[in-house]
């Protein structure tokens, strides 16, 4: 059942193009990556999305079209960005951090389960409830916006670059999290990644991105062995 | 002593006022990363409604919460229209129209109202006789609801900041405009609302500040508090709540003690002790006392 | 000629003209000579308009100068009046109290005020836009304030008079004591023309790139290599330098002078106005703005006395900023590339530099357009 649909989409920074005419889908329950060099529009499709840019094409969800609402219009539809740099609000609080996560909210008793839940996923932000989420390491920080996102209860989970700036054993562990997610909250996941190995490990399909198209699709094992992968992991 | 308790007192007074003005301009900083220059306009604009109906004798409570409505909606509107459109092209443009706004409104002001200067009546006992000693010298009631008023009006705006879902959004859109939109917050209505509560704390400053002297309701009144204002809001960090508040009482202090104790630098040197302040402080700490520091991106 | 067009029978708009070229030259000496004739036209109009004539200019001078700081550095200064003012005394006092020759006190302003300017910019090194913005706020503020402090000077709150005679056109000139603000209107329209000279030879190349690039995106400009601090100081003496220079030529034209009526707030948003309607960083836009901001109100007063001028141009100020930011003279500009167009001579370093730039620009663009937010705070 496909959830995410985006045909023909372009868009860019003012008179500046960078999206020349993508089309992706992600289906319900499913993890898609979409890999790419720099500049190829990757984050430029992830904020599109989202909302944050104006763009031209189609992108629905659930077969209602999203495209032009506002970015927290789209949270309501159900999407949630984990922006690269994370987004995280560095001199509130990581407990203020979560419940701005849970703005989309009206009841109060699931959002106090949420945070629980929360916490007990991501022992190490439990210790730091208190603190300003600014102190936070970089692994921690991405743990947390990847909490924020989910405390919307979003149908998909968009997340731009989430091993960047991060040392390798963290990079492995934000992405068995995102497994578990995944596996456990039946959440879709739509994820922009340079690190292609590790994305190709978790999702089921992926999509290559040059120069604002898409120009290589299929399973995730399938763009694992192709030439054209081959060389983004070099990234020119 | 008792010449001290009364620059004191009146220090104390003013420095409520530059408290609650600044509080107002820390307000807009925070969303909008702007300085409201028309903030002073605007609240002497609300200042003039509410002595208007004075006039019509509308009981003086009742003005001031009309006055606070009238700069509510007036905030409101002016983010609306005014600077949501233009803020995005560059922060130049938004101070420009903000400038325009400050000449327009005040010019407005004189047109509506003419140029004399009115005696605004008082919320509290303003007779030459109610006043209570303390310590030998006179507080009048006047000044003493004043300081309660603030007291309680900056209370709650920190009850607003720290302990509701509203202010944790507003906190929120301050610290990471784009951020709070991804959570889900409506970024827009979170800038209106700031912009809202900012004039109308303006137009209670004003309502409350106007009757301390007698005909001080003109033009040219809210302007110079204005500059003390922002010299607090600057002294305390821009960013920071309670950094305007506590400069802006100290300021009011000081002054009053400086100009009541050194003549020399009383009186019409006070807006330009004020420059001083500001070049000084923007100098050793760019951020103020307690605001935090800007961080440059490449 | 060097039209280039598919089709040589009917050459389609615009019209391209190599920058440099004998087109382009004679179409430069044809704008000029236009300039010079409209200059000549006034000063044979009546003496009235003469006087408001020259008050444009000298306006048109002032705003020349905030436009270094304000249109092409992208600075708000609201301290100008301050400047302004600084000028016009140094001259008033030379003159009334030293019997010095007027037009050496306008070097002399010059320099002061290209110090003063120093001064005010330095909090530029440490901090930006807004409370650069404020730090001018306060100058315009206290200046009249400190004039009043120091009457023994300044003539305090009383003003400060000038003897007529020292402010009289020499004999070579032939103008008579009756027509002397002919003398005092080609005084202004001669200082104007080398200020738009110097504006403009500023304004191009390398030092105009740089404060163009200190406008657009600061942190930018400070990756590739230019020293925004040492710009944006220097572009703010000069800045004062110039509008110093502006109320040097007032001193002279007014004879009297009083920081209460003429050097106030109101005169700081009296030159912005007038830059924003003639255009941000344009160099013919100070003059328009110039005779804008006189004429307007000249023309508004038979409405209603009082504020409407302040209503009028703090309205047309928000107006303006919506609907045309970039005035007339960024219309004008606008209108006439549909009809010709320059080609420019690439000048190597130049354009290395602002491709450079660009490039940044997209890069950094790509995360976070706005540069809003306090994500990077991150201690991690």
């Amino acid at each position: 059942m496909t959830l995410l649909e985006i045909t023909d989409l372009r868009g860019g920074y003012g008179p500046s193009m960078v999206l020349h005419g993508i089309s992706l889908r992600v289906d319900e329950g499913e993890i898609v990556v979409v890999l790419g060099a720099n500049g190829a529009g990757k984050t430029t499709t992830m904020r599109a999305i989202a909302g944050l840019i104006s763009s031209k094409g189609a992108i629905t969800l659930d077969g209602h079209s999203i495209i032009g609402m506002r970015p927290d219009k789209v949270v309501a539809a159900g999407i949630a960005l984990v922006p690269q740099g994370r987004g995280t609000f560095a001199k509130l609080s990581v407990d203020d951090n979560l419940l701005i996560g849970a703005a989309k909210r009206r009841d109060r008793a699931g959002v106090k389960d949420d945070l629980e839940r929360w916490y007990e996923v991501f022992p190490r932000l439990a210790e730091r409830k208190k603190q300003p989420a600014g102190t936070l390491s970089g692994g921690e920080q991405q743990m947390l916006a990847i909490a924020r996102a989910l405390m919307n209860r979003p149908r998909l989970l968009l997340c731009d670059e989430p091993s960047l700036g991060l040392a390798p054993l963290v990079v492995r562990e934000v992405f068995s999290l995102l497994t578990r997610i995944n596996s456990e909250q039946q959440t879709a996941m739509l994820i922009v990644e340079q690190n292609a190995e590790l994305a190709l490990e978790i999702a089921s399909r992926a999509y290559l991105l040059e120069a604002g198209t898409v120009v290589s699709e299929g399973t995730a094992a399938s763009l694992r062995d192709s030439d054209a992968v081959r060389r983004a992991y070099l990234g020119y | 002593m008792q010449l001290f308790l009364e620059y004191l007192f009146a220090g104390i007074s003013n420095g409520a006022i530059y408290a609650a003005l600044a509080l107002a301009l820390v307000m807009v900083f925070r969303g909008t990363g702007t300085i409201n220059f028309a903030q002073g306009e605007m609240a002497l604009f609300t200042t003039y409604i509410a002595w208007g109906l004075t006039t019509k004798n509308v009981p003086v409570v009742l003005c001031l919460l009309i006055a606070t409505a009238a700069g509510f909606v007036l905030g409101a509107v002016t983010e609306r229209v005014l600077i949501r459109p233009i803020e995005r092209k560059s922060l130049l443009a938004t101070l420009i129209v903000l400038l325009g706004l400050f000449l327009a409104l005040n010019s407005l002001d004189g047109i509506l109202w003419g140029n004399q200067n009115y005696t605004m009546p008082s919320l509290f006992p303003n007779a030459v006789s109610s006043f209570i000693t303390v310590g030998g010298a006179r507080l009048y009631w006047a000044n003493l609801g004043l300081w309660i008023v603030v007291a309680v009006l900056v209370g709650a705006m920190f009850q607003l900041f720290n302990h509701t879902r509203l202010g944790l959004h507003m906190r929120a859109t301050a610290s990471n405009r784009e951020s709070a939109s991804l959570s889900g917050i409506p970024v827009g209505r979170i800038l209106m609302l700031g912009w809202g509560f900012s004039a109308a704390i303006g137009a209670i400053a004003g309502v409350l500040l106007t009757p301390l002297s007698p005909d001080s309701l003109g033009v040219g009144e809210m302007f110079p508090i204005l500059i003390q204002a922002s010299a607090a809001a600057l002294f305390g960090g821009l960013d920071s709540p309670g950094g305007a508040v506590i400069a802006g009482l100290l300021m009011g202090v000081v002054e009053a003690l400086l100009s009541g104790y050194v003549p020399a630098i009383g009186g019409q040197l006070q807006e330009a002790i004020a420059f001083v302040a500001i070049v000084l402080v923007l100098l050793v700490r760019p951020q103020g006392l307690f605001g935090s520091k800007e961080v440059e991106r490449v | 000629m060097t039209m280039t067009s598919d089709s040589p029978s009917r050459a389609p708009l615009p019209l391209q003209i190599g920058q440099g070229s004998p087109v382009h030259r004679s179409l430069q000496v044809l704008g000029l000579a236009v300039l010079v004739a409209l200059a000549i036209l006034g000063s044979r109009t009546n003496s009235f308009q003469v006087g408001l004539l020259t008050q444009a200019l000298i306006y048109a001078i002032a705003i020349a100068g905030l436009n270094l700081v304000t249109g092409y550095t992208g600075m708000l200064s609201i301290g100008h009046s301050a400047f302004f003012g600084i000028g016009a005394y140094t001259t008033g006092i030379l003159v009334a109290q030293h019997n010095w020759n007027p037009l050496v006190t306008f070097i002399v302003s010059f320099l002061i005020c290209f110090i003063f300017g120093l001064i005010v910019g330095l909090p530029a090194l440490r901090i930006r836009g807004i409370n650069l913005a404020l730090v001018t706020l306060a100058l315009a503020v206290a200046f009249p304030e400190l004039i009043d402090r120091f009457p023994g000077l300044t003539g305090g709150t009383l003003g400060l008079n000038v003897n007529l005679t020292q402010l009289l056109p020499p004999h070579w000139t032939g103008i008579g004591i009756q027509n002397r603000f002919e003398y005092y209107y080609w005084i202004a329209a001669v200082v104007l023309a080398l200020v738009l000279v110097l504006c403009a030879n500023l304004t191009r190349g390398r030092s105009g790139l740089a404060m163009r690039a200190t406008r657009d995106r600061e942190t930018a400009a400070t990756a590739v290599g230019v020293n925004l601090a040492w710009i944006k100081v220097f572009t703010f003496g000069i800045s004062a330098a110039v509008t110093g220079v502006a109320g040097s030529v007032f001193a002279m034209y007014l004879g009297s002078l009083s920081a209460d009526s003429s050097f106030t707030l109101t005169l700081s948003i009296t030159l912005i106005t007038g830059l924003v309607i003639g255009g941000v960083a344009t160099i013919v836009g100070p003059i328009v703005g110039g005779l804008a901001v006189i004429y307007i109100p000249h023309w508004t007063e038979n409405l209603r006395q009082g504020q409407t001028e302040g209503l009028f141009f703090g309205t047309i100020l928000i107006i303006l900023m919506f609907v045309m930011p970039d005035g007339l003279m960024g219309l004008l500009k606008r209108l006439s590339r549909h009809v010709v167009r320059i080609k420019p001579r690439a000048p190597e370093v130049a354009m290395a530099v602002s491709e450079e730039l660009l490039a940044h620009r997209d890069r950094s663009a790509d995360p976070d357009p706005e540069g809003k937010g306090d994500t990077t705070l991150a201690v991690s």
